[in-house]
C-alpha cells in the first residue's frame, strides 16, 4: 500500500512540479528511467517470490540508474554514448522481460 | 568449433533437470555464459542471498522503499513531460513558421495589389496633367524603352532548357554532374545577343529587363532583378520583323546550338506576333524626393 501511494506522490510531484531537466542531463533520463524500471520490476518479482528486502532494493534502485547513468556518460566522452546507450537498454529491457514474465507467472499461473 | 561441440551432452544433461534446479540455484552453475545467465535469471541474486541470511530488515526499511518508488514515479513523470514537451516543439515551431510565411505573403500581396493601384493612379494623373499630347507621348516612348511601360508587339521567343540529368544505364541513378545545366552566363549571352540583333525590350521568364537589370546566380538559382526564375528559360524580345532571324544566325545562337548537340540542352528561336511584355517594377527613386509640404499627411515613404 505504502508502495502505491509513494509512487503516487512521485508521479504527482514530477506532474505538479514541471521541473526543467537541465540540457547536460537530458541524455540520460531515458536511460535513468529504464533503469529505475528495471529495479522495480525486480522487486515485485522478488515481492511476489516473498524474498522482497528493502535494503536490497533500494541499493539496487540506486547503483542501477548510477551505473547505467556513469556507462552513458563514459560512452559519450568515449564518442560511442548512443551505442552504449543501446546496449544499457537492451541488457535492461531483457531484464524487464524476464522479470515481468516471472510477475505474470505469478499472476496468472500462466 | 569444438567447445560447444565438446559441451553439448552437458548441456543437455542441465536442460533436462532443469526446473529443479532452476529454483534452487539460479546463477552458481551457468556463470560461464553472459547472455544466458542474464536471460535465465533476470532477479538481482541478492535478493534471495538476503532472504537466505535471515537478519531482519533495518529500520529505514520501509521508508527507503516509499523513497525510491517516489523517485521512480517523478522519473517516470519527468520523462513522459519532457517527452511530451520536446516532440511537438519542433513541429510547433515549424508550423508557427509557416503561418509566419503566409501572412507575409498575403501582406506582399496586398501591398503590391496597392502599389499597382497606386501607378495606375499616377499615370492617370501625369497623362491628365500633360496636356499637351506630344509629351505625352514623348513620355510613352521613353518609358517604352526603358522597362517601366508595358509594350505590346512583334518578336521573337528564345527557349533555353536545363539538359535532363544524365542517368546510370545500369544503376538507374542521376548522375550528380550535369554539363548541360542553364547559367547565368547563358542568360546574359542571349539578352545581350537579342539587344544586339535589334530588341527594344526584352524580359525573362515574365521579368522585364530595364538598363539596370542584373542576371546572376545565387546557389545555383538564377535570378533576374533578384528574383528567382527557373528552367525552362523564356526569353522574350519585341523588335523588328526579322528579329528572330537576325538572331537565328548571330554567333551566340550558333554556340547554343553547338550547347544543344554536346550537352543535350534544348535551344529554340521562335518568331511570335502580338508579344506583350510587362512593365518592369519602378526603379527607386534615389535624388529625387517627393514635394510634400507636410510629410505626416503624404502617406510617402518615412
Amino acid at each position: 500500500m505504502i508502495a502505491v501511494i509513494a509512487l503516487a506522490i512521485g508521479v504527482a510531484a514530477g506532474i505538479f512540479l514541471e521541473p526543467t531537466v537541465p540540457l547536460g542531463l537530458q541524455p540520460y533520463l531515458p536511460i535513468a528511467v529504464v533503469a529505475a524500471l528495471d529495479a522495480v520490476f525486480g522487486g515485485v518479482r522478488a515481492k511476489l517470490d516473498g524474498i522482497f528486502d528493502d535494503k536490497q532494493f533500494v541499493i539496487s534502485f540506486v547503483s542501477n540508474v548510477l551505473v547505467a547513468g556513469l556507462i552513458v556518460y563514459l560512452g559519450d566522452q568515449l564518442g560511442v554514448g548512443g551505442q552504449l546507450s543501446t546496449g544499457v537498454v537492451v541488457v535492461l529491457g531483457v531484464r524487464i522481460f524476464g522479470n515481468v514474465a516471472a510477475i505474470r507467472r505469478h499472476l496468472f499461473r500462466a | 568449433m569444438t567447445a560447444p561441440r565438446r559441451d553439448e551432452p552437458t548441456e543437455r544433461r542441465d536442460e533436462r533437470d532443469e526446473p529443479a534446479e532452476r529454483r534452487d540455484e539460479p546463477a552458481a552453475r551457468r556463470r560461464d555464459d553472459l547472455l544466458a545467465d542474464l536471460f535465465r535469471s533476470p532477479l538481482d541474486p541478492g535478493y534471495a542471498a538476503a532472504a537466505a541470511s535471515g537478519k531482519p530488515p533495518p529500520r529505514w526499511g520501509r521508508w527507503g522503499r516509499a523513497v525510491v518508488l517516489a523517485a521512480t514515479g517523478f522519473l517516470l513523470a519527468v520523462a513522459y513531460h519532457q517527452a511530451v514537451a520536446e516532440a511537438p516543439s519542433a513541429s510547433r515551431a515549424r508550423d508557427d513558421l509557416v503561418a509566419d510565411v503566409h501572412a507575409r505573403q498575403r501582406t506582399t500581396e496586398d501591398l503590391q495589389r496597392r502599389a499597382d493601384e497606386l501607378r495606375a493612379q499616377v499615370d492617370q494623373a501625369r497623362d491628365d496633367a500633360l496636356a499637351d499630347d506630344d509629351s505625352a507621348a514623348r513620355l510613352k516612348q521613353l518609358a517604352a524603352g526603358t522597362g517601366t511601360g508595358r509594350v505590346t508587339g512583334d518578336g521573337a521567343v528564345v527557349r533555353v532548357v536545363d539538359a535532363p540529368p544524365e542517368v546510370d544505364p545500369v544503376t538507374g541513378e542521376a548522375k550528380e554532374e550535369n554539363l548541360g545545366i542553364v547559367l547565368d552566363r547563358d542568360l546574359q549571352d542571349i539578352t545581350n545577343g537579342l539587344w544586339q540583333s535589334g530588341a527594344e525590350a526584352i524580359a525573362v521568364n515574365g521579368q522585364r529587363l530595364t538598363a539596370t537589370s542584373t542576371i546572376r546566380a545565387a546557389g545555383g538559382v538564377i535570378l533576374v532583378d533578384f528574383k528567382p526564375v527557373t528552367s525552362p528559360y523564356d526569353v522574350s524580345a519585341i523588335g523588328p520583323g526579322d528579329l528572330a532571324q537576325r538572331f537565328d544566325g548571330s554567333p551566340t545562337a550558333k554556340r547554343f546550338k553547338r550547347y544543344v548537340d554536346s550537352y543535350r540542352m534544348q535551344f529554340s528561336v521562335k518568331k511570335r506576333t502580338n508579344l506583350t511584355l510587362a512593365a518592369a517594377p519602378e526603379p527607386p527613386l534615389r535624388y529625387a524626393r517627393p514635394p510634400s509640404p507636410s510629410p505626416s499627411s503624404s502617406g510617402g515613404p518615412r
